[in-house]
């Protein structure tokens, strides 16, 4: 149990920055999600907890001590990698009893096998004990490297994508178990991953990293419905956001929005007007999938007619894609629906769930009915 | 209206066992299953790259078993590009149609009514190493069309590319079958690749047809568990179950828990006392239920909000059973909630078979 502090970290590879002036303060406790593309530094920034990389400038403090200069091993952590890294020679017991027969533990063999045995019924894996990794399919041998991990409470667990070398399907059913065994962790953990998916799931709090900087740091809720900024809101959610530009305008003292060259004009909701005035008149205007209406025949006149590009099941539910105005759009239909390419389709959108951004700067300003996002 | 009629019954080692299916002209059709199933190898036996143990290959009601790949009239696109890297993209289009000793003039035409569609003709000059991962398999997939083949096999073609290239090919390569509408068969291990790209799905393990169907046929009416299981995403719940009879009513009970559920009515004939099945059901199809007596009181196991939609699992003995809802509700881990099954949306197979047990 410890609360983690990074103070103005930047670490260098000759030129190239992969982490640039990052603070960070994560709770005791907390379970805590670095997300963000590849090469975005969220193992750089791991393994700089960790100890296996040494940043050029600023201070890691485990518990309030800086550790900078503290061996790996000595800083009390437990990690778990993307590709497992467990012992082949060894048998899975052996493999998840090795961190607490190490030197600085030297557990009894009485508990650990006491230590062992209960985190190998926590991961599913009793059946196993005797196997070698070798033996073992790949969802397994992930089991056997989380319960390796987490068979001992250090000061925090440092989680490396452990989850995305499994199958879709796995993987889903992984996500779940860990988040069913979370509130067994009793310590700091730090889970590093590109889904988004793990990161709603499991995270008390995100942090969106980019180039080596973050982009925004709260919970997954705030990330999906409040994104700071157009980068994150298009790494939350599947399909992606749709994002158009718009322009802010006056119509007989009615505020509306200008949109695909002034074909469309959009009434955005009365509680956003006064803030989208305060800013510049060009817009970035997004709106989910899910926030899009569709009808295969002309419902009214502001319904957008476009044609079906693509029809595309992903798994529960259709993700039709659709050219109109000049541009594609994405919508999610359900799981039933049929349609021809090129065939006509009318959308409409719901604006109390449009997002505004600044065009320029890409930055959030507002959306309708903050209150209610911002209660988590 | 040309017919293409496969019909296989090989024993390659057992690499595919007795696999028959027929495909009609202008069909796109998926071999979907997971690696080692025989789907590549029967994709080569079509286009004449293996040799068939026993069985038969027709092509439009022409045996095709003897005639050598070239003459086949068949294109092919695999997993890695294979381009000619000193050739150009023009080149490397035009190669297999100069050994045809076809004319220049010609192949440009072809070229030119190509390269658009798989939108290369930017790249006619550049030589494939100046060409990103989704560029390279466009130029692969354009050559193996230049000639306008009566058919047009595909080998995991996207499975080489990060995911946001993967979907874009993915709705060009649906694009590319509507506008030219050349049969098409499509390997691939990825149910959600099958599922967008076929109008039919071939699904295949251990060699040997499980079934065949469009795609919301496999996904709602899975002839076994191994479909039920393959197919969608997240995946069908699927709970080793004992059928209880008490009161004149039966149930599902499960190992390790008191859980039980009512066995939806349509299944009261064929159910009985002590019989062991496994039941499948949909995370979509698990409804969250107001206080009725068909429904089942457990306790949240876990609960994720994942934006568009909400997941919540419930432990029945050792297995988790996923629901999933769009509605905007909240669970803490231990409260209870009372579940509902879509009757006729819930699955009943047979333990030792798998095969599916029908109402």
């Amino acid at each position: 149990m410890a609360q983690i502090e990074l103070e103005h970290i930047t670490k260098t590879y000759g030129d190239k920055t992969a982490l640039d002036d990052i603070s960070l303060c994560v709770r005791d406790n907390e379970f805590f999600v670095l997300f963000g593309p590849a090469g975005a530094g969220k193992t750089t920034l791991l393994k700089t907890i960790a100890g296996i990389e040494f940043p050029q400038k600023g201070l890691v403090r485990i518990d309030g001590k800086i550790v900078n200069h503290v061996e790996p091993l000595n800083r009390n952590i437990s990690m778990v990698f993307e590709n497992y890294a467990l012992y082949p020679q060894k048998t899975v017991y052996d493999n998840i009893a090795s961190p607490l027969r190490s030197r600085l533990h030297r557990e009894s063999e009485e508990d650990v096998q006491k230590a062992v045995v209960k985190v190998a019924k926590m991961m599913s894996i009793e059946q196993l004990l005797d196997r070698r990794p070798g033996e073992l399919s790949n969802g397994q041998r992930q089991r056997v490297a989380l319960g390796r991990c987490l068979v001992r409470t250090p000061n925090v667990y440092l989680m490396d994508e452990p989850l995305a070398h499994l199958d879709a399907k796995l993987r889903h059913f992984m996500r779940s178990e860990l988040k069913e065994m979370q509130s067994a962790f009793n310590t700091t953990t730090i889970y590093v991953t590109h889904d988004y998916t793990e990161a709603m799931s499991l995270a008390d709090r995100v942090a969106v990293l980019n180039h080596g900087r973050f982009e925004q740091t709260g919970t997954a809720h705030e990330m999906f419905y409040l994104p700071s900024n157009e980068f994150v809101a298009k790494l939350f959610g599947e399909p992606e956001i749709n994002l158009f530009p718009a322009e802010l305008t006056a119509e007989g003292g009615s505020v509306r929005l200008k949109a695909f060259d002034g074909e469309v004009t959009l009434t955005p909701c009365a509680d956003v007007v006064p803030e989208l005035e305060k800013g510049a008149k060009k817009l970035d205007v997004g709106i989910r999938g899910n926030d899009i209406g569709f009808s295969f025949q002309q419902e009214g006149r502001d319904w957008i007619r476009g044609t079906v590009y693509a029809n595309e099941p992903i798994g529960n539910k259709v993700v039709m894609t659709v050219e109109a105005l000049g541009t594609k759009i994405r919508l999610v239909a359900p799981n039933n629906t049929k349609a021809e390419l090129d065939q006509e389709v009318y959308l409409r959108f719901n604006e109390k769930n449009f997002i505004y951004f600044d065009y320029e700067t890409q930055k959030f300003i507002v959306r309708s009915d903050m209150d209610r996002y911002l209660r988590s | 209206m040309r017919k293409k009629l496969f019909h296989k019954s090989v024993d390659n080692g057992f690499a595919v066992k007795n696999l028959s299916f027929s495909c009609n002209d202008g069909e796109f059709i998926g071999i979907l299953g997971p690696s080692g199933c025989g789907k590549s190898t029967t994709l080569r036996m079509v286009a004449g790259l293996e040799k068939i143990t026993d069985g038969d290959v027709y092509i439009n009601d022409v045996r095709i078993n003897d005639l050598l790949p070239k003459d086949r009239n068949i294109g092919l696109a695999f997993e890695d590009y294979a381009l000619y890297p000193p050739l150009s993209v023009y080149d490397n289009l035009a190669f297999n149609m100069r050994a045809k000793k076809i004319g220049e003039q010609e192949i440009k035409k072809s070229i030119d009514y190509v390269a658009p569609l798989l939108r290369v003709d930017d790249l006619l000059k550049e030589k494939p190493t100046a060409l990103s991962g989704g560029q390279k398999q466009r130029v692969n997939i354009a050559r193996a069309i230049v000639r306008r083949p009566g058919l047009l096999l595909l080998d995991e073609p996207l499975s080489h590319l990060d995911g946001k290239m993967r979907q874009t090919l993915r709705q060009e390569i649906k694009r590319l079958h509507h506008e030219i509408k050349c049969t098409t068969i499509i390997v691939t291990h990825d149910q959600m690749e099958a599922m967008s790209l076929a109008d039919r799905i071939v699904i295949m393990k251990d060699g040997e047809l499980q079934q065949m169907g469009t795609p919301l046929e496999v996904y709602d009416d899975p002839a076994n568990v191994f479909v039920a299981g393959f197919i969608g995403e997240p995946p069908m719940n699927l709970l080793p179950s004992t059928i209880l009879r008490t009161e004149g009513r039966f149930l599902f009970s499960f190992e390790g828990s008191d859980v039980r559920i009512e066995v939806p009515q349509r299944y009261a004939s064929i159910v009985r006392d002590g019989m062991s099945v496994i039941l499948g059901v949909r995370p979509v199809d698990v409804l969250i239920a107001d206080d009725s007596a068909a429904s089942t009181a457990v306790p949240v196991a876990v609960y994720e909000d994942l934006g568009d939609e909400r997941h919540i699992s419930v432990r029945i003995g050792k297995s988790l059973l996923n629901l999933i809802t769009e509605d905007d509700v909240y669970y803490q881990q231990g409260q209870i909630i009372r579940l509902l099954f879509h009757a006729e949306r819930t699955h009943l197979f047979d333990p030792k078979t798998g095969e599916r047990i029908r109402a």
